[in-house]
């Protein structure tokens, strides 16, 4: 591939009154990516460009924007996928930009910590003080293991089109680990979590558009999570009540 | 009413429309010709048969209920204050019942009342 | 002001639309959406017009007269091609209605399981993209038969 020409958006709230694009030239090399061509022209060109980034092995989630009109992560794309002499990269949609390429990920935080992403289970003392541990066969783990890998990037709330509108829908991130974790057999605290489901702007608001699972870079597939949610919230009957969750499991001596 | 409650009605009109409507276009256009469905005579003759009346009826509500009930859902989404969520709320209760009624008004006239030229 | 709504940067109504995250599922809820209130705008003339029937809204009962009178502003080419479109956009939104509908309740998803890259989400794929064409198929066989009727011939 030929040098191609990186498009940053440049935007600055507190000076800036609407967004520009930056071009520069990139020196093409062999499996470069977005992440890389953005830091070369930060590194030669301008100092100035803000962005996030961290791991560059698509294992953190820091590095998610929107590249060529569809959000991705930069350290995951490669140039040559591209198919483009321009590569133009804004910040993800969705959130509120900081400068530049950083968006405020605080609220999309915020929006999974009210979903209760945690194991909640009546018998408090054996989860502060362990004596052993609690027993969940493979197969058990098979159904919540795909969303387990969520790396809370925010791609998939950037895609959704109820995010767009409505700032008081969860997000399929946050509604996809609340049926990773009221699927976990350890879990207790399925009508907790529905309770807050079941609202005018809960899991009903999603309309199965389906593109977070188009763009998830992990194959968590929240859509599917999602919809198979929307049932469990429908039938109001949680899959445990308290004291039904998976028992503790004492190896014999 | 819990969101999940008004969605389990969405999708029960849904799935009802869904039949209801393709036998409404099939027997005004298909089964009978078009010409004759939408004669008159053919019409009155309608409104003087219980099947027909029921079903003209169940058809308007799950429609509308259905269609207020989507617009409802799309409204609530465009912004996020108490007092516009109360208000969509109200209106589509209000849009239901006013459309209804209309609808009503015209199958208990033509069922009641004589034909007139 | 409007460097604070671009710093909020919510994508808004027009993200509804969107045109670079492509699958089917996507375009399906913008259809969906855009069918179903065309429908109900429709509905809603259906109602003003077929109450013409017992003399329109101030009627008093089943009025011959009335109803020349708003078959002679109905009965034409054109209201004709809208009833066509009716047809389509109201298959569409139904057929495509039943796949949301069974998608909504989990029946027609494979059981979630342990992932190998490349990642295929069982979420979305061919069946979806199958059926959301069948939906498209559907409506314009529907209008087509529309046409055929209202229009006494072929195209």
């Amino acid at each position: 591939m030929k040098d191609f020409t990186l498009a940053v958006q440049r935007f600055d709230p507190s000076t800036d009154q609407k967004p520009s694009l930056d071009e520069f030239p990139v020196l093409f090399r062999e499996g470069m990516t977005v992440l890389d061509a953005i830091l070369q022209a930060r590194d030669y060109a301008d100092h100035s460009i803000a962005l996030r980034y961290s791991c560059r092995q698509a294992s953190c989630g820091s590095c998610g924007m929107k590249i060529n009109g569809r959000p991705r992560l930069a350290c995951y794309t490669q140039i040559a996928e591209l198919k483009s002499e321009r590569v133009v990269v804004q910040p993800m949609d969705n959130f509120p930009i900081i400068r530049d390429l950083v968006t405020d990920l605080s609220g999309f935080f915020e929006m999974h910590s009210a979903l209760l992403p945690r194991i909640l289970r009546s018998d408090e003392s054996e989860m502060e003080n362990p004596t052993a541990e609690y027993l969940m066969s493979p197969e058990q783990l098979d159904r919540i293991h795909q969303f387990t890998y969520c790396i809370k990037c925010g791609l998939c709330t950037s895609s959704c089109p109820t995010v767009g509108t409505d700032s008081d829908f969860p997000g399929p991130q946050a509604l996809a680990q609340a049926y990773r974790y009221t699927m976990d057999v350890r879990d207790e605290g399925g009508a907790e979590r529905f309770q807050l489901l079941d609202t005018q702007h809960g899991v009903f608001r999603c309309h199965y558009a389906g593109s977070c699972s188009a763009v998830c870079p992990k194959g968590v597939d929240p859509a599917l999570g999602i919809q198979l949610l929307k049932r469990h919230v429908m039938s109001a009957r949680p899959p445990r009540a308290k004291g039904e969750g998976a028992k503790v499991w004492k190896k014999e001596p | 009413m819990r969101e999940s409650r008004l969605m389990l009605i969405q999708y029960v009109t849904a799935a009802a429309a869904v039949v209801l409507v393709a036998l409404h276009l099939l027997l005004q256009g298909v089964l009978v010709p078009y010409e004759t469905a939408i004669s008159f005579g053919t019409v009155l003759a309608s409104y003087r048969s219980i099947f027909s009346i029921l079903f003209l009826e169940v058809l308007l509500v799950v429609v509308l209920v259905h269609g207020f009930n989507g617009v409802r859902i799309i409204l609530q989404e465009l912004r996020q204050t108490l007092a516009w969520g109360r208000w969509v709320d109200l209106g589509t209760v209000l849009a239901i019942v006013i459309s209804v009624g209309y609808g009503t008004r015209t199958i208990l006239l033509a069922v009641l009342v004589g034909p007139s030229a | 002001m409007a460097a604070e709504r671009i710093a909020e940067n919510k994508r808004g109504v027009l993200g509804w639309i969107n045109p670079h995250n492509c699958n089917a599922e996507r375009w399906a809820y913008t259809f969906q959406r855009i069918t179903g209130v065309a429908v109900l705008l429709y509905v809603l003339g259906h109602l003003g017009d077929t109450s013409f029937f017992v003399g329109g809204p101030i009627g008093a009962g089943p009025s011959e007269s009335s109803w020349a009178f708003i078959s002679g502003i109905v009965e034409n080419s054109f209201g004709h091609l809208i009833l066509v479109m009716v047809v389509l956009v109201v298959t569409f939104h139904g057929i495509n209605g039943v796949r949301l509908i069974l998608a909504e309740f989990g029946v027609i998803f494979r059981k979630p399981s342990a992932i190998e890259y490349p990642y295929r989400p069982k979420g979305l794929g061919v069946g979806q993209k199958a059926m959301f064409v069948g939906a498209i198929a559907l409506a314009v066989i529907a209008a087509l038969m529309a046409w055929w009727i209202l229009f006494e011939g072929p195209l």
